[in-house]
This record gives structure tokens, sequence and C-alpha cells, in this order.
């Protein structure tokens, strides 16, 4: 393959990664869950998507900054404490309302 | 059948006494609707009708001259329980106007009298509105679905003629109309309230007794619903707020615990036990509602402070009971992925679900529609369908436009970087 064409296409991949790394984000992902995302349900190998990932965040200094502030806030509540909550609630309502508990 | 004659008799009576009558007359009216057809029109004499001076304030005298035109209508039978009578009585005095153009088009209807009969369905909807809109500058013709439903009721006959004494006028119950209409109601007293005073109070001409009663009605069963549904939803606060237990920090921003917005509620009725007066009706039948109003669920968002774009899809539930779209704006908001910078925008308002932009939020508050949501729709994490339907749609769709826009990096140097890493060719070759 040429260079023409395997830049093009590298540049057309980096950006096909970019927006997939974008659907994450808006999933509120980490930086790794990206990751682990694109690698199973795309196939982007990690190192790609963290290194298009880390380009991104340089690019974008201030959301990601934001980003991560509110990702920080999220963290205050661990998700297995959050689930457990989530449980209870579940449990209660079918307790109170079992047609109800079509899941 | 034909009450008509006993009825006549209480119509001397007046006030109260119209009430019923009027009521009962738009009974009847529907049992004409069914019985007769179209030779009613031609039978009744509309000049006569009009002439009977209905725009003196009380119409109640006027019906005792128009015994023989009620005997007119005996026969005749009307389509629909529009007929004017009843419509007449509230407003006359300042309907002047209306009954003026009423007249003219009574002549008209004359002739059309025999065009009616077929014609009435196709007439359906623009005449009408036409004519409605004439007399009544509230109302609008732009909800057609609304007459639709109302057909269910009245034989779908719609005169090419609107307000006074005009068989069939159909109306439109915008939201303003119907808000007008909730206002007459809630201060009479959603059980009290009688048809000849809500016309009063609401004082649009164009809307005859009988088009309040039955509207009052459908509003009086659509709340028994939101009643329902409300005594759901205050059980669910009262959950989330007993899980949620420390106190929000009133503060925006802090999420102070998160559990607030992870809490759940995700579509969960907006919260806070709503008051009383909860006006769902606002929402109700007019697809084009505010957005504010489209997801309150019954109520407005108005006391939560969310700057945030995505608001809470239209609360489902309201739906379902009755015509959908005639009794709420159901609204799938088509929204947009929420910006993950704008976070919960809401701060913990007491009862009040932060829109749940978390991770799913979207979809889990539209998906929850069908009944009370319940904790089970909320998910901590994306799901893994979802993301794998979003990053599927980016392998499929390359072409479609980034959903956040973030300023790509450069080419050249992403390519530096996988080097540096290691990685030589992109797309990799190997797996």
């Amino acid at each position: 393959m040429g260079d023409s064409v395997s830049s093009s296409s590298s540049a057309s991949y980096i950006h096909m990664v970019q927006h997939m790394i974008e659907k994450c984000l808006i999933f509120h992902m980490s930086k790794e869950e990206c990751i682990d995302a694109l690698s199973k349900h795309a196939n982007i190998q990690p190192v790609i998507t963290s290194t298009v990932w880390s380009e991104l965040e340089k690019e974008n200094k201030e959301f990601f900054e934001e980003y991560a502030k509110s990702q920080g806030k999220e963290d205050r509540i661990s998700e297995a404490e959050t689930s457990e909550i989530i449980q209870k609630m579940i449990s209660d309502h079918e307790d109170r309302d079992p047609k109800a508990s079509s899941k | 059948m034909l009450a008509v004659p006993p009825s006549r008799n209480i119509i001397n009576k007046r006030n109260n006494e119209m009430a019923s009558f009027s009521i009962m007359k738009g009974e009847d009216f529907l049992d004409f609707s069914s019985s007769t057809d179209c030779n009613l029109l031609d039978s009744i004499d509309f000049d006569q009708l009009f002439d009977v001076g209905i725009n003196e304030g009380d119409v109640l005298p006027d019906l005792e001259m128009d015994s023989e035109i009620l005997a007119e209508f005996s026969l005749s039978g009307s389509e629909d329980s529009d007929m004017n009578f009843p419509h007449n009585f509230p407003q006359d005095s300042s309907e002047n106007h209306s009954r003026q153009e009423g007249e003219v088009d009574f002549v008209d209807h004359k002739h059309l009298a025999s065009d009616l009969g077929s014609t009435l369905s196709s007439i359906n909807g623009e005449d009408n509105n036409n004519g409605v809109s004439k007399a009544c500058q509230n109302l609008k013709n732009p909800s057609s679905y609304k007459e639709a439903s109302h057909k269910g009721k009245k034989s779908s006959n719609n005169s090419p003629k609107n307000a006074q004494g005009k068989k069939k006028v159909k109306v439109d119950w915008t939201p303003e109309l119907h808000k007008r209409f909730v206002e007459a109601v809630e201060q009479l007293g959603v059980d009290k309230a009688v048809p000849s005073r809500i016309l009063e109070l609401m004082g649009i001409e164009c809307l005859t007794r009988h088009n309040i009663a039955s509207h009052l009605q459908k509003y009086r069963s659509h709340r028994k619903h939101m009643v329902a549904r409300e005594a759901e939803a205050a059980n669910w606060n009262q959950r989330r707020q007993l899980y949620s237990a420390p106190p929000p920090t009133a503060n925006g921003g802090k999420r102070d615990k998160t559990i607030h917005w992870v809490a759940p509620t995700i579509g969960f009725p907006p919260v806070a036990p709503m008051p009383p007066h909860f006006r769902p009706l606002h929402v109700w039948g007019h697809p084009s509602v505010d957005q504010s109003l489209l997801h309150m669920w019954p109520k407005h968002r108005a006391p939560t402070p969310s700057p945030s774009p995505p608001p809470p899809p239209s609360w489902p539930p309201l739906q379902s009971p009755m015509t959908p779209s005639f009794w709420h704006s159901n609204h799938q908001h088509g929204f947009a992925p929420p910006p993950p910078i704008q976070r919960f925008p809401t701060q913990p308002v007491p009862g009040i679900p932060p829109p749940t932009m978390f991770k799913v939020d979207p979809s889990i508050t539209l998906a929850v529609g069908q009944n009370i949501p319940k904790p089970p729709l909320l998910d901590l994490q994306p799901t893994k369908e979802s993301i794998d339907a979003a990053l599927g749609d980016v392998l499929a769709k390359p072409w479609l436009p980034l959903p956040l826009g973030l300023r790509p990096p450069s080419t050249d140097s992403v390519l530096g970087a996988l080097q540096r890493q290691g990685v030589s060719k992109i797309p990799p070759t190997s797996g």
C-alpha cells in the first residue's frame, strides 16, 4: 500500500476511533472503560484507543478537565454501593407491587 | 330518547335547571345523532332558531319560545350535542357578534342542509375549524387529532359553521383553551364544577355547554388516572429519599451524594409529591406543548432549576390511559446525547430527581414510559447493548458527524505517538 493510501486510511481510521471515543464520552465512560469498550465492541487495539484519547485530551484540554471533574463526582459513591441500593429498591418495589416486577 | 318535552318545562326555571337541561339535551342529541341522520338539518329552521333573541342574557327565556324549535329538533334529532342551545346561554350578551355571524351562516346553512348530510364527514375539520376560529380566536386548528378523539363521541359531522346555533361545532381543545377550562374548573372545585358555570368563567364564545360537559367528563376521568400515578410517584419518592439519606446539599453542582442522580428516579414521575392541582392538562392534548411541560409528567419542571437541555422525556403514563396524543403530549424527545459536561444540572431539589443524565439516561427515561419506572431500568453503566450499538453505528456509518465535535488531533501527531508505542500501521492489519 502506498503511503498516500495508508495515510488517508490512517486518517480515517483515527477519525473513526475519535468518533467512537466521543460516543463513549457521552456515556460518561472513563478512559479505561472506553478502551475496553472499543476493544470489545469494535476490535480497536487498546494502544490505539489510548493514544487517540490522549491526543484528543491534548487538543481539548478544557473539555477533558471538566469531564474529569464530573467523573470525579461520580466516584463519590462506588458503583457497588449504588447497585446495592438499587437492588434494594427493586426488591422493595417488587414486594410492594408484584405485578410490576417485570424486569 | 327525546327528553325534550319534559326538559322544556325544566327550562323555564333557569340556571341550575339549565345546566341539567343542557346536559340532558346533550345526551339526547347524541342519541339523535345515532338515530337520525341528515334530514335533521332539513327540518331545522335555523333562522327561526336564531331569531329567537338568543343572545339575551339568559337563554332560558328563549327556550320557552323555542319549544317549537325543540320539537323540530326532537323530530330531526341533532347531530351533536353541540346544539347551540346550551351554548347560547351564558355568553350571549357578549356574543352578539357571533350571533350575527351565525345568522349569516345559517342562511347559508339552510341551503347546505340538504347537502350536509352527505358531506358532513368531508366537511370535517376544515370549515368547522374555520368557523370556529372565526368566532373564537382562541380556538386553533392544528390539533386535528383532537378532533379525531372528539369524533368518537360526536358524530363526525362538522358543520361548516360554528358558534351560534349551528349544530356541530367541533371544539379544539387547545392548550390555552384547556388551561382556561382547568382554571375555571379549579375555581369552582372539580367535583362541583358545573358546565354552565365553567362556561361563564371561561367566557369563551363558541363553546357549548355540552362541549364543556364532555370535556369535563374526560378531564375528571383523566385526573383519576393521574391521581393514581401520583400516588405511585409519591411512594417512589419516599423510597428514593430514604435511600438517599444524606441530605441534599442544596448546592447546585455539588452533588452531594451522587446518589441523587444515581438514584434511579430516572424517569420517575418527577418527583415531588404533586401538588393537588397538578396540571397535567397543560400538557394535555397538545403535541406541541412546551418543552418544559413535556417531560413534566404532570407537572412543570419549573421548580427544577435545570439548565440542562435534555429534558427528561415526557412521562408516558400520561399517555396510556387515554388517547395518547389527546391526553398528553407524548413526546419522544429525540434528545441528543447530553453533553457530558452538562452535569446533573439539578440540584437535588427535594424530591426532584435530577435529570438523569447519567450514562444511560436518555434511553432509560424513554423506556420508562410504560409504567412506573422501576429501578431496574436504571443502569449504573451504559449497557453493553447500547455501547455496542453506538460503536457499531460509528463503524457502519463513518460519515456521520462527530457527536461531540471535539477538535481532532492532527493525524501526524497521533501516528507519531503510536509509532513511539510500537504501532506502525493503522488500521492494523492484524487483529
